[in-house]
């Protein structure tokens, strides 16, 4: 008896959840006013929004790559000037500041898709509240480092937020989310992070070997590599 | 991955502590005679690099607006993220200049500071499109500004920077005039369409602005 009754409790439930913009149109064109208050005919739909997590995330997300774009951005620049001169390393973070940028409005994009307001101030509980010492003035092998640390923080945040999505959290699951973050996020960062790892460990290569006396022409050298092929 | 992880970390680790000149080539110096910008001149394009991107910064906020399901203007929406990527255009080609004429050697990490955007909310196409001439207008003058500054630079012999004066002069301000033109021909035409017929006026517009025909 309890069960049956639970059950049908349930039905109710979800016929009534799928049917509120409906019942939005029906209540309100019945009226006499020259108004219509539809709030539940919106976009949103399964978990996203109803917990907020994985919708918080998301914008955290896109304001994250909006930040490390224009970090990268001032990278090249300064790889640009007449001193640093390595327009090699210019083109490299120059490239990475360009997908930054357009995954910032892709990101923007979905987010008001799913039927989310993007918040520029939201931030994820997983970034440090202040960062320490993120100068940009750095040599080839730290600002590579620091690239690569960037890269992998993207990467692990699109892990975080498609854990979210998926199994382990039945209130936040959200298949859709969890395809978009495979297929425009997740493929691309397994090959910019093991291009990073690759120039890391060239670089320590040259530095190393013949007592560190390579270094010049190898650094010259590797950057004109950098220019044929970022 | 690890070793990777364990590669750089050690690399790092190296280089940061003992020998600190270990992983890099020593600086040089070359004659600096070159390098002519005035300080106050150089401060003023410093200042608007950072104007253009907040600029940019909000024209994403307008977009991404005009994006949500509740509004639902995409055509307003795709406009303001062209606009967004060309302020971030603007700010690019001021940074070139720079190093061309042999800044940004320090001071770099300071030259962009993102904040979030003032306004988030515009009650029509027709508010957005009049804030976007008003901020325009603002660019204007504080491109105007940075020419002033940059022609006769008080606090440094009266120095006249001719030929970045004539490059904020023929490409800066033919872009802000020719882009404030442009917005304000679309502004009078939305406002034409939304004098009788508002909501009509106003979606058959946004259709228009993504290229449309309806
Ligand atoms: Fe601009
Ligand atoms: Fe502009």
């Amino acid at each position: 008896m309890m069960k049956t009754v639970f059950a049908l409790a349930c039905l109710l439930a979800a016929s009534a959840a799928a049917d509120v913009c409906f019942n939005d149109v029906s209540n309100e064109c019945g009226r006499n006013t020259n108004s219509l208050a539809l709030p539940s005919c919106n976009a949103v739909y399964g978990n996203f929004g109803r917990q907020g997590n994985v919708a918080n995330e998301l914008q955290a997300y896109a304001n994250l790559h909006l930040r490390r774009s224009y970090e990268f951005l001032l990278s090249s620049a300064y790889y640009h000037n007449y001193q640093v001169n390595r327009p090699g390393f210019s083109k490299l973070f120059r490239k990475l500041a360009d997908d930054s940028w357009a995954k910032t409005i892709e990101l923007i994009k979905h987010v008001t898709k799913r039927g989310g307001t993007m918040d520029f101030h939201s931030r994820s509980p997983q970034e440090a509240t202040e960062e320490k010492n993120n100068t940009i003035e750095l040599q080839e092998l730290e600002s590579l480092a620091r690239s690569l640390d960037i890269q992998k923080e993207l990467a692990e945040r699109a892990f975080f937020i498609h854990q979210e999505a998926t199994r382990n959290n039945h209130k936040t699951h959200d298949p859709e989310i969890a395809q978009y973050l495979e297929e425009e996020f997740i493929e691309d960062h397994a090959k910019t992070i093991r291009d990073l790892a690759g120039h890391t460990s060239d670089l320590k290569q040259f530095i190393t070997s013949n007592g560190g006396n390579d270094l010049s022409v190898s650094l010259f050298l590797f950057d004109e590599y950098l220019q044929k092929i970022a | 991955m690890k070793t990777f992880l364990l590669i750089v970390a050690t690399v790092l680790a190296v280089c940061s502590s003992a020998f600190a000149t270990q992983c890099n080539v020593n600086p040089v110096t070359i004659p600096k005679q070159w390098i002519t910008m005035s300080q106050g001149c150089r401060g003023a394009v410093r200042k608007q690099v950072q104007m253009e991107v907040a600029a940019s910064v909000q024209y994403l906020a307008m977009a991404a607006h005009f994006s949500k399901d509740s509004v639902n203007r995409p055509g307003f929406a795709k406009l303001f993220f062209e606009a967004s990527s060309e302020e971030r255009e603007h700010a690019l080609k001021l940074i070139e200049y720079l190093l061309m004429r042999g800044e940004l050697t320090t001071n770099v990490t300071s030259l962009i500071t993102i904040r979030a955007p003032e306004h988030k909310y515009w009650s029509s196409g027709q508010a957005a499109l009049e804030e976007a001439l008003k901020m325009e207008t603002e660019v204007t003058k504080a491109i105007r500004n940075v020419i002033v500054k940059c022609e006769q630079d008080r606090e440094d012999n009266d120095n006249n920077d001719y030929h970045l004066v004539d490059y904020l002069t023929g490409e800066f301000l033919e872009e802000q005039y020719k882009g404030q033109r442009d917005i304000a021909g679309k502004a009078s035409t939305l406002k034409k369409m939304m004098d009788r017929h508002s909501a009509l006026g106003e979606f058959i517009f946004d259709k228009k602005l993504l290229g449309m025909d309806i």
